[in-house]
Order: C-alpha cells, then sequence, then structure tokens
C-alpha cells in the first residue's frame, strides 16, 4: 500500500495530526518566555519524554532525572525548534531518546539496566498502571512492526527501544553490519508508510 | 565511504544507532546530501511515533519540579542567521575557527542591517534582504580563509539561490586611492562583484549568479575598482560543491 492510500483511508487521529493543540504556535510563544504555553507543551510531551527514556534506561530515578533535562531542554531551546524541519515531538522525543542513548552508553549501564529490565517493568517497558492513556498509538504501532520481517522488526526494537547501536544489534542478532544497517532502514521505511509518516 | 554506503545508515542515525565518532561522520555527510536529509526527516518522525507507543504516566511531582525550573532557567536565544550555517571542516580547530566565523558573520551581517542610518538603510535595503536570505537559506555553509595580507574571509554560500555573501575581518586598511574589489572567477573569467569598503571592515558583500565550479576572489585595485583584475588576489576561495 502507498502513503496517499494510507492516508485516505483515514489517519488516526494523534499527536502528529492536526488535532490537538498546535504545538508549533506553543513552542513559539514559549520561546518568547510564555510560561502557560509552556505548561501545555509539557502536558502533551511528559508522557512520551518519560516514556522513551524509561524503555531505554529502565531504571525510575535515572529516568525522570533524564526526562526533567530534556523537558527544561524545550524550554530553554524553544528559540531553536524550526518548524520546517519536523514536528514538536519529533523534536524532543529526538532530544529524549538520544540523551537516553548517550546516558546509557557514557556509563556503561548495561548491567544495571539488564537488572532492571525483569523486575519492575512489564513487556512495554513500563508498569501497567504507569502506561499513559494513547491506546491508538500503541495498537497502531504494534500492528505495523507486526508488518516487518522478524530481522527488521528486532533490529528496530533493539536499537531504538534497548538503546544499542547497530553493530551491537549485529552481534546480538548474529547477523553481518552491513545487513542489520539494511534492515534498519527497510524496516523503518516500511514503519513511516505503515503509519501514514508524510514528513 | 560511498554515497549509497552513507545513504543506507538513515535508519540507523534516526533511531540513535550510530555510534560517537559516525554520528558526527554521518551528520557532515547529511550537509552534502539532501535526499539523506529528507529521508531522515521522516525516519525521525517515525521513530517519534515509536517513541509515542512507549509513553508513561510520569512519576507525580516532575511536573511541578520542571515548572519551577523554567523560572529560574534562562533560555537561549534564536540563532539568528547563522542557525542553518553549514559548516565544512578537516579537523577539530578548523571546526572551532569556522563555527566562530559563522557567527561572526551573522552579527555583521546583522550589524549591517541595524547599524546604517534611515536613508542608507534604504538604499541598502535590497541588498541587505538578500545579505539575510543567504545567511538565513537551508542550505547556506560557511568558510573561512586567511588572506595574503592578513585578516579572515568569511564565505557564506547557499548552492540553491547561487549566492554568497562575503564579509572580511581584519584586513589592513588601504591607502587612499586603493580598494579591495570583490570578483566571481568562473569558467568564462572573472567578473566584478563590487567593492569591499577601504578600511576592510564590511558587514557583508553580497556575489550573485555565484555557485559550485565558481571560485571567489578579492584584489587591491586602483579606485573606483576595474573591470578585470589587475593584481594577485589576495585570496581565493572555492565556493563549496
Amino acid at each position: 500500500m502507498n502513503r496517499a492510500e494510507i492516508r485516505q483511508g483515514g489517519p488516526d487521529p494523534g499527536l502528529y495530526e492536526e488535532e490537538g493543540p498546535d504545538l508549533a504556535g506553543l513552542v513559539a510563544l514559549v520561546s518568547r518566555g510564555d510560561h502557560a504555553a509552556y505548561e501545555r507543551v509539557y502536558a502533551v510531551l511528559a508522557g512520551p519524554v518519560y516514556g522513551v527514556i524509561r524503555q531505554v534506561l529502565r531504571d525510575h530515578a535515572q529516568s525522570e532525572e533524564v526526562a526533567q533535562e530534556v523537558l527544561l531542554e524545550v524550554w530553554r531551546s524553544a528559540s531553536r525548534f524550526d518548524p520546517a524541519r519536523g514536528t514538536v515531538a519529533a523534536w524532543a522525543l529526538t532530544i529524549a531518546h538520544r540523551r537516553a542513548v548517550d546516558r546509557v552508553r557514557s556509563e556503561n549501564a548495561c548491567s544495571r539496566r539488564e537488572q532492571k529490565t525483569a523486575a519492575d517493568t512489564g513487556p512495554d517497558g513500563g508498569g501497567v498502571a504507569e502506561i499513559a492513556e494513547a491506546p491508538l498509538d500503541r495498537v497502531r504501532v504494534r500492528r505495523c512492526l507486526d508488518g516487518l520481517s522478524e530481522l527488521q522488526r528486532e533490529s528496530i526494537t533493539l536499537a531504538y527501544y534497548s538503546g544499542y547501536s547497530y553493530p551491537q544489534v549485529a552481534q546480538l542478532l548474529g547477523v553481518a553490519l552491513g545487513t542489520v544497517k539494511t534492515r534498519i532502514r527497510d524496516g523503518l521505511i516500511r514503519m513511516r508508510d505503515c503509519l501514514g509518516v508524510t514528513w | 565511504m560511498l554515497r549509497d554506503e552513507w545513504h543506507v545508515l538513515t535508519g540507523s542515525y534516526a533511531l540513535d544507532a550510530l555510534g560517537a565518532a559516525e554520528r558526527e561522520a554521518f551528520e557532515r555527510h547529511l550537509h552534502h546530501c539532501a535526499s539523506c536529509d529528507t529521508e531522515v526527516r521522516g525516519l525521525r518522525e517515525t521513530a517519534a511515533r515509536l517513541a509515542m507507543a512507549r509513553a508513561l504516566r510520569p512519576p507525580p511531582g516532575m511536573q511541578a519540579r520542571v515548572l519551577a525550573a523554567t523560572y529560574r532557567t534562562r533560555q537561549l536565544p534564536p540563532l539568528a542567521g547563522d542557525r542553518p550555517t553549514r559548516v565544512r571542516r578537516a579537523g577539530v580547530s578548523r571546526l572551532i575557527a569556522a563555527a566562530a566565523a559563522a557567527s561572526v558573520a551573522a552579527a555583521m551581517a546583522f550589524g549591517l542591517t541595524q547599524g546604517l542610518t534611515e536613508r542608507q538603510a534604504t538604499a541598502s535595503r535590497s541588498a541587505s534582504t538578500a545579505v539575510s536570505r543567504v545567511l538565513s537559506a537551508p542550505d547556506a555553509r560557511t568558510q573561512t580563509m586567511r588572506t595574503t595580507v592578513g585578516g579572515t574571509v568569511i564565505l557564506v554560500a547557499s548552492r540553491r539561490l547561487r549566492e554568497a555573501v562575503i564579509s572580511t575581518a581584519g584586513m589592513p586598511s588601504l591607502p587612499a586611492g586603493r580598494v579591495y574589489q570583490l570578483w566571481v572567477i568562473g569558467p568564462a573569467g572573472a567578473r566584478s562583484a563590487g567593492l569591499l569598503s577601504g578600511t576592510g571592515q564590511t558587514g557583508g558583500t553580497l556575489a550573485s549568479s555565484a555557485g559550485p565550479g565558481d571560485r571567489i576572489g578579492i584584489t587591491v585595485e586602483p579606485s573606483p575598482g576595474t573591470s578585470r583584475p589587475t593584481t594577485t588576489p589576495v585570496v581565493v576561495m572555492a565556493l563549496p560543491d
């Protein structure tokens, strides 16, 4: 199916569609020091920011610390957001994921992270009570991930959700580096088309 | 690395799955590869959806702490004209020099539009608009080079606009009757792009119809300039590919 067909089929509402607050407009207000606008931006971003960081880091306290840093960074660098280059969500979540990954790699915190994994998280990375109310996003992403080949899906989830570099993914899956690079790209392109991402 | 080998890294880059050195190298590659850049944007939006699907209710108290922190955290100023500048570099020292130069160039261009009298501003409005347009072009790239007479030339070029802005810093003043003249040097020869002021302190001079394959040169010429260069250039810079 091509991307146009998916859009015609009616995209699901979500942070990325036209519904909800105009985040880019709010971020422009934030860049001028508008605290009320920041509160509204925070309300939208805090759950995904905290969630993706927790997904990678696992540790509660560390995740909270990094999430606070990232959300404050949104306040601090609002003037640097460029709406021509993507959505507010992608901007903030790129910062969040990269911070989390950099934290893992710089601290080499793998062992601690793995100990935590089994102990305090559900299969989706959060305790059931903590799962934010965005069921559509979860369902849609799950459905699109299911549409990938097993190697594509595993490569993407190990890289993004577990924060491994592609050489580490290659080693974990026992495949060549070139294969992992290709599978990650091909899989992500399929995800993009399946989700109807229009950037 | 071959172009295709770079291109296949778009996915890994969007997922933060490159090591630090490779990430940096890939970001440099992105400046030259518009199709990679476009693909990265789409894949980054896609990665953001993966993050959305993992949204969790944040811990209680986090909101109050973050909101309180905003009241004691100074915000970064906008990057004005230098945000999209692309820096080409061969090493760390050049990176630092070029980054400094990029902000100098932007500050100078800003000075050009801010520091003029009303009459001058009116006269130069179209020129300064063009300068701003180059400095804020998404594909703008910055290079700096020392001249043979001292001082530095800062070149900000947009391939898409086929325009470049040339600023100088610290070039020696010329005796009366001499001027610095700017040239666009192409396969067909050199054509004048106007004069830099005699003090060697200019805000920014626009060179139009200048793109990849062309070079920018500066010579010392008798006032009020000549139709073709008559002296050895004090600097020649190739426009970025």
